[in-house]
């Protein structure tokens, strides 16, 4: 389901691409699933219900973190079985599974700026994956920070990336102290994503 | 037996509608403008303009006789500020500070038209347990526990033009605001020995 660079095929320039992207390492990948295989993921999605989530940096619509169906849990299973190898090899960075939640950003919903590191969470890798949409969103672009810090505190914050939500897309992004993002608020239509991390 | 949820439950938290009527709050928001706001943009914490100290005296007499009669305790000014948040703006919880003292806050909301979303959360522990919406002219009073946060939700940018301006006034007991006083006063006189031992 997944198209993803095979061994060996162009990772040594998606690893150049990765380190030097800005403001941190990311990559942006299109045509991310095969477009015959897009029917069968829309079906394993529409069994796996959402609810709404509400704090002071997010409002959005959101499947629970643990998968309701077997079938999403096997999708999550396989996500993370086909990239984490090749995402290891690219980024430096050793990754073996990923978890998966689905996510619906409607009119009115967003993401403020966070970083997604926390002590303790094993979060190395992060990556959001954008569904064509019946409703194709405006606004909820992913916005990648360039922070400046000093004794170990952000004292900047500045845009530096927008990264539009484009149906059959994925972003992978690092995940560290100044991997200051967020999800722009969602100002017509639907976005919908599946999105998370990657773990040791 | 007292248990948590009752104490928790103790706590005042309060609105007090039409503490100003909308042409004091003019003149109110139009002498703040003169004096100055000041960006703060540290978007992991808050995006917003902020005004400290503000020069309103007879105002924050005023409020401090209301929070003295919702809470029957008798009261002195500790800090004041104002803020004003724009569409896109917002004000995260771990940016607020922590108070172990059981202080009181007023917000007067002096905004000029109530913006829909544009409310103030206080939480304990995560969770919101009081809100307080847009509501030009009331005032919130809440006595804060130890582990409670504030935050200033998200101002949609579908309300383009939108500003909300809430003067924030913080109260301590007046027994409590002579003692950080002796303290502060007692530090400073240490320190100035400090600075004179090392002088020798």
């Amino acid at each position: 389901m997944w198209r993803f660079a095979s061994r060996g095929s162009g990772e040594g320039r998606l690893a150049e691409a990765w380190r030097a992207a800005q403001p941190f390492p990311h990559l942006v990948f299109d045509d991310f699933v095969a477009a015959d295989a897009l029917p069968a993921l829309f079906a394993i999605l529409e069994e796996e219900p959402v609810e709404r989530y509400e704090g002071d940096i997010f409002t959005f619509e959101a499947s629970a973190p643990e998968p309701h169906t077997e079938e999403f849990r096997t999708l999550r299973a396989s996500f993370g079985n086909t990239l984490a190898p090749a995402l290891s090899r690219i980024t430096g960075k050793q990754v073996r599974s990923a978890d998966m939640r689905a996510y619906a950003y409607r009119v009115g919903h967003y993401l403020l700026p966070h970083s997604d590191h926390q002590d303790g969470l094993g979060r190395v890798l992060a990556y959001a994956y954008y569904l064509p949409s019946p409703e194709p969103p405006e606004g909820g672009e992913l916005e990648l920070f360039r922070c400046r810090l000093a004794h170990g505190e952000l004292v900047s914050t500045v845009t530096a990336l927008l990264i539009e939500p484009r149906p059959n897309r994925l972003v992978v992004f690092d995940v560290s102290d100044v991997s200051l993002h967020q999800v722009r608020e969602v100002l017509g239509g639907l976005r919908i994503s599946l999105a998370g991390w990657f773990y040791p | 037996m007292t248990t948590l949820d009752e104490l928790f439950a103790s706590r005042i938290a309060v609105v007090v509608p039409e503490a100003v009527g909308p042409t004091l709050a003019a003149e109110l928001r139009a002498r703040l403008l003169r004096t100055g706001y000041t960006r703060y943009a540290l978007l992991d914490r808050g995006s917003y303009d902020v005004l400290a100290g503000p020069d309103e005296p007879a105002l924050i007499t005023a409020l401090t006789g209301i929070a003295t009669r919702v809470t029957g305790r008798a009261l002195v000014l500790a800090e004041a500020r104002a803020l004003r948040l724009g569409p896109g703006d917002y004000l995260l919880a771990h940016h607020d500070r922590l108070h172990d003292d059981h202080p009181v806050e007023l917000m007067l909301d002096l905004s000029a038209a109530s913006v829909p979303g544009a409310e103030v959360h206080y939480r304990q522990r995560g969770r919101a347990y009081f809100r307080f919406a847009s509501q030009p002219g009331a005032v919130s009073v809440v006595e804060r526990g130890p582990a409670v946060t504030c935050n200033h939700t998200y101002v949609s940018k579908r309300h383009a033009g939108a500003s909300v301006v809430r003067l924030i006034v913080l109260l301590r007991d007046a027994e409590e605001v002579d003692r950080r006083r002796e303290e502060a006063e007692q530090e400073v006189a240490r320190l100035r020995a400090e600075i004179e031992r090392l002088k020798r």
